[in-house]
């Protein structure tokens, strides 16, 4: 009949968790503001412009992933919380990549040297 | 869910069950994926504030980095230690309701609070700061400083003031956005790595213009305001919500059986963290690395 | 569930939603969401009519081509107001929350939507954000137009802007509320049985129509905030002569109000779904086509932005691209529409009061359509930028489809909200007028906006017949208006009962009582039905419901 199994479970699981996991997903995020910081004070130009902005950004991601997955409990959470995870991001990346290819095109160069 | 679809009839109802509802389950499943509607919402909410951050960063990065370079990274970085710590209390704060522990969930709610009050309470010291320094980019809103009448001001060109040396008070008798500071632009334009925009945009017949200049770090300053002003007014409402959580834990009402407002808080206040997560790399960080020999 | 069709009720009247109660604190604090429709449908009606009053007054002052009613301020404001009024008051909230709030939960088994109390403060947040747009219409109004368009409104104009804007604003979260409510009570308040695809076409717009306004309304309310800052902080970011940027106003304007297009005509193509298969007697051609093609169109518009600046300074290569896109969302359109034909395809149709509107629905939206095309290809839209053709082109969208529909799905509804049949008679003069005056209205004006009469401001003196077509028109078009609030007023007082099922339909909702009883089903359904199943295996004798009824009134 119906599809039943979005509330086949009476209460989401929670038995996931423990302190000491709890610790452990906390220092990677203290050990990733920290590595953001010491980052942000090197120059990493030599690699490609905005090379900084780059990594600081790839550890906010995964920073937020860590806290998304295990503080949120989204990685228990049932497929339609997935779902609005991503689809949030998606339609912030159309907001975005929309946006700028409008004014990436306007006068060509704006990233370029 | 599937033990009504035999009987047909409406159930006898638990406590604390809504009366639309058949179940917990159900209940607990309708708030859950309704909190996540509103977070997406949320997202999407400060999506336009960073879309406007990305346009005007990709336009004007010569700005954007000399005004970054005068927040305070000690104060944005203890702030996310901060925010990180109240993360890892709210969750215990779940977890401690799962396990029907009164006791330790009031400590931990209260731990919470205490963390979320530090970092507004850094806030309010940063925001101090920018008022004292004429940076808020509201006319009128800055500290009025008196032009003293023998004082002598410089006449060094902008792009020779040294950025690192401590804010100089200069007269700003009307309370006005005040930025002097233009090294960068001469840093970039001397590497060649000016951008369109910022070829027209700082420039008066080819030379650096400091009143130009000044306008786009408004700009930037005008994006800090609003972003963490909206994301400290997100901690606002946050520690309200947390107040009223603590009154109902301190009742001993949550249990392994009904703990579905404090992981809907939960969610609410990881998502103000994550905001905050983002926040500081892009408006405390972005220019610290031209810092060196600037 | 076999006899609930035939069975006779004799007794005391039943206990229904209307009669449960009659203080007004029942009402006011109520968390049924039948009665918060009925609130949201009196407060619809008023801004339609508010709107209705300042369309009157500009198609007056048109008629000749002189300012003469209205002086050129005046005139500024009243399109402006006019624009605001139906567009963030009218047209967003109507079917979603009048039609959507009173017949989704039925329509899925539910006793009520599952977050009634977000869904009785949406009421009220709408409530606020209404008083305080209207208070600021009082003051003085505003004269930027329904866009905003920076950096008019933020530097130059000197009205009630930043008001009516947090009007808009406050507004806003009404509607994210009642998107949110709504995405909720589909996921998890189906009735056993209801599967995703037995789904009346009606709730997939509607879900559809929630995930834009979830993912595109908080985007103006950040504009909307950023526009009152930056008019009263002049710090420039929309003001492109201290390094601002008018067109990231545009940018942030449209990725929102773009998609709010479709906030606006899904849930009236859901509509028209109900009552194309209902009134043909014929199961939906195409069900799954036409439930993805919802979903297609929510997520496409928001891709397609961009082709309302084809000429106001974006890319060339960004125009391309929209352009392109804009085509592509016309698809899932066209499919409807294509569905919607081969359903009535031998169909046995019957010309009841909402199958006339849901005719005309598919003549209307079809022009309103097609004309988008022409706007969204790149080079002709050079020349009809900013001309009547504009005007023409979305009100056959907003007017010929959106309000057609609703009108079509509040007639279509209304014995199941009241428990009272209207005038059929009345009923099909008034859309007949409807359809003919919509058509006066605004067809000249495609005509006129193609040889290059200006939006906004006066036109020269040799388009003046045309204009005087279209205000004739208007007349016929209002006439055709205010004859539903006089037979619906009236049938509310002497209307003779509907029952319970008067159109002999299969759908969930008109397996209960009506009016429905507060909690929506005296047992809680079970659904062994497809949707829009008219055969035996709906477990009515719809046909033999259907030729007693013909017995009866002949």
């Amino acid at each position: 009949m119906a599809e039943y199994e979005q509330h086949d479970h009476d209460h989401i699981e929670h038995d996931h968790m423990t302190i000491p996991k709890y610790i452990g997903i906390f220092l990677v995020l203290v050990v990733g503001t920290i590595l953001t910081y010491f980052a942000a004070t090197v120059d990493l130009d030599f690699i490609f412009p905005g090379a900084n902005t780059l990594v600081a950004l790839l550890i906010a991601f995964t920073k937020m992933t860590c806290v998304m997955l295990f503080f949120m409990h989204v990685y228990w959470s049932p497929r339609m919380i997935w779902l609005s995870a991503v689809a949030s991001f998606f339609w912030l990346a159309i907001m975005f990549s929309y946006t700028m290819q409008d004014y990436l095109t306007r006068d060509p160069g704006v990233f370029s040297p | 869910m599937s033990s009504h679809s035999e009987t047909g009839k409406f159930h006898y109802h638990e406590p604390g069950l809504q009366h639309q509802f058949e179940d917990m389950g159900q209940q607990e499943e309708s708030v859950s994926i309704g909190m996540w509607m509103f977070l997406v919402q949320e997202i999407m909410f400060f999506g336009g504030l960073f879309t406007a951050y990305l346009v005007f960063r990709s336009k004007y990065p010569m700005a954007f980095a000399a005004g970054s370079n005068h927040l305070d990274a000690f104060w944005g970085g203890l702030n996310t230690l901060v925010l990180i710590v109240s993360s890892l209390t709210m969750a215990l704060t779940v977890y401690y309701a799962q396990k029907s522990n009164r006791n330790m969930q009031v400590i931990m709610i209260l731990l919470t609070m205490a963390f979320g009050a530090t970092f507004l309470g850094v806030k309010t010291i940063e925001y101090r700061d920018k008022f004292n320094h004429g940076l808020v980019p509201v006319q009128g809103w800055n500290k009025r400083i008196k032009a003293e009448t023998n004082a002598e001001h410089e006449t060094k060109p902008c792009w020779e003031v040294d950025h690192n040396a401590p804010a100089i008070e200069h007269p700003n008798p009307r309370g006005e956005f005040q930025w002097t500071d233009c090294s960068l632009v001469k840093k970039a334009q001397d590497e060649g790595y000016l951008t369109n925009a910022e070829k027209i945009g700082y420039f008066s017949n080819g030379e650096i213009d400091a009143n130009k200049f000044r306008d786009k770090v408004r700009i930037f300053y005008y994006l800090y305001f609003v972003m963490t002003g909206l994301h400290a007014l997100h901690m606002i409402v946050g520690l309200a919500l947390m107040t009223w959580l603590l009154i109902v834990a301190w009742r001993g009402s949550f249990s392994e059986d009904y703990y579905m407002p404090v992981e809907m808080s939960g969610l609410y206040w990881h998502f103000v963290d994550i905001v905050w997560i983002f926040l500081f790399p892009l408006l405390y960080l972005l220019g610290r690395h031209f810092m060196h020999g600037g | 569930m076999q006899d609930a069709i035939t069975a006779e009720y004799s007794g005391p009247p039943k206990l229904n939603y209307l009669n449960n109660g009659f203080t007004l604190k029942s009402w006011l604090l109520t968390k049924d969401h039948k009665r918060i429709a009925i609130m949201y449908l009196i407060t619809v009606s008023l801004f339609f009519m508010a709107g209705g009053l300042y369309a009157s007054a500009i198609r007056l002052e048109l008629l000749t081509p002189a300012s003469d009613l209205l002086q050129t301020g005046t005139y500024n404001k009243v399109f402006t107001q006019h624009g605001i009024l139906m567009i963030f008051f009218f047209l967003i909230p109507s079917i979603p929350a009048v039609l959507g709030n009173f017949i989704l939960p039925i329509m899925i088994g539910a006793k009520d939507l599952a977050l009634p109390r977000i869904n009785l403060l949406s009421l009220y947040i709408y409530w606020v954000g209404g008083a305080f747009t209207v208070w600021a219409l009082l003051q003085g109004g505003v004269d930027t137009g329904w866009t905003f368009y920076t950096p008019y409104s933020t530097t130059f104009s000197n009205t009630y802007v930043m008001a009516v804007g947090l009007g808009i604003f406050i507004n806003g979260f009404s509607s994210i509320l009642t998107g949110l409510n709504f995405i909720v009570t589909v996921h998890t308040m189906r009735a056993p049985g209801m599967t995703w695809f037995r789904l009346p076409l009606f709730v997939w717009a509607q879900y559809a129509t929630s995930l834009v306004m979830i993912l595109g309304t908080p985007v103006i309310a950040i504009t909307v905030l950023l526009l009152a800052i930056e008019r009263f902080a002049r710090v420039g970011i929309f003001d492109p002569t201290i390094g601002g940027d008018p067109i990231l106003f545009q940018h942030m304007f449209w990725f929102y109000s773009h998609p709010a297009v479709y906030i606006m005509i899904l849930p009236g193509m859901g509509v028209i779904s109900e009552l194309i298969s209902n009134f043909s007697r014929k199961k939906i051609f195409g069900y799954e086509f036409i439930a993805f093609s919802s979903i297609a169109i929510a997520v496409f518009g928001f891709l397609v932005w961009g082709h309302h600046m084809f000429v106001s300074g974006q890319s060339v290569y960004a125009g391309l691209v929209f352009s392109f896109l804009t085509m592509v969302v016309a698809v899932p359109s066209a499919i409807k529409m294509f569905n919607w034909t081969a359903t009535m395809y031998k169909g046995s149709i019957s010309y009841d009061t909402p199958m006339l509107y849901g005719i005309g629905f598919m003549g209307l939206f079809l022009i309103g359509g097609l004309t988008g095309l022409f706007l969204g290809a790149i080079g002709l839209t050079v020349h009809l930028t900013d001309t009547y053709f504009v005007v023409a082109h979305f009100h056959y969208v907003m007017v010929g489809g959106q309000v057609i529909a609703y009108l079509g799905g509040i007639h279509y509804w209304w014995p199941k909200m009241t428990g009272k049949m209207y005038s059929e008679f009345w009923g099909k003069i008034s859309a007949m007028l409807v359809f003919v005056g919509f058509n006066l209205t605004f067809f000249p004006q495609f005509i006129l906006g193609y040889m290059g009469m200006p939006r906004r401001y006066s036109y020269p003196p040799e388009f003046q017949v045309l204009n005087i077509f279209s205000t004739a028109g208007a007349s016929v078009l209002g006439v055709g208006l205010i004859l539903p609030l006089i037979y619906l007023t009236q049938s509310l007082i002497s209307g003779k009962a509907a029952g319970d099922n008067p159109w002999m339909l299969p759908g969930l909702e008109w397996r209960t009582s009506s009016p429905p009883p507060t909690e929506n089903f005296d047992v809680m359904p079970v659904v062994t039905w497809e949707a829009y199943e008219f055969g035996e295996e709906s477990g009515l004798d719809l046909e033999g419901a259907r030729a007693n009824e013909s017995v009866r009134t002949v």
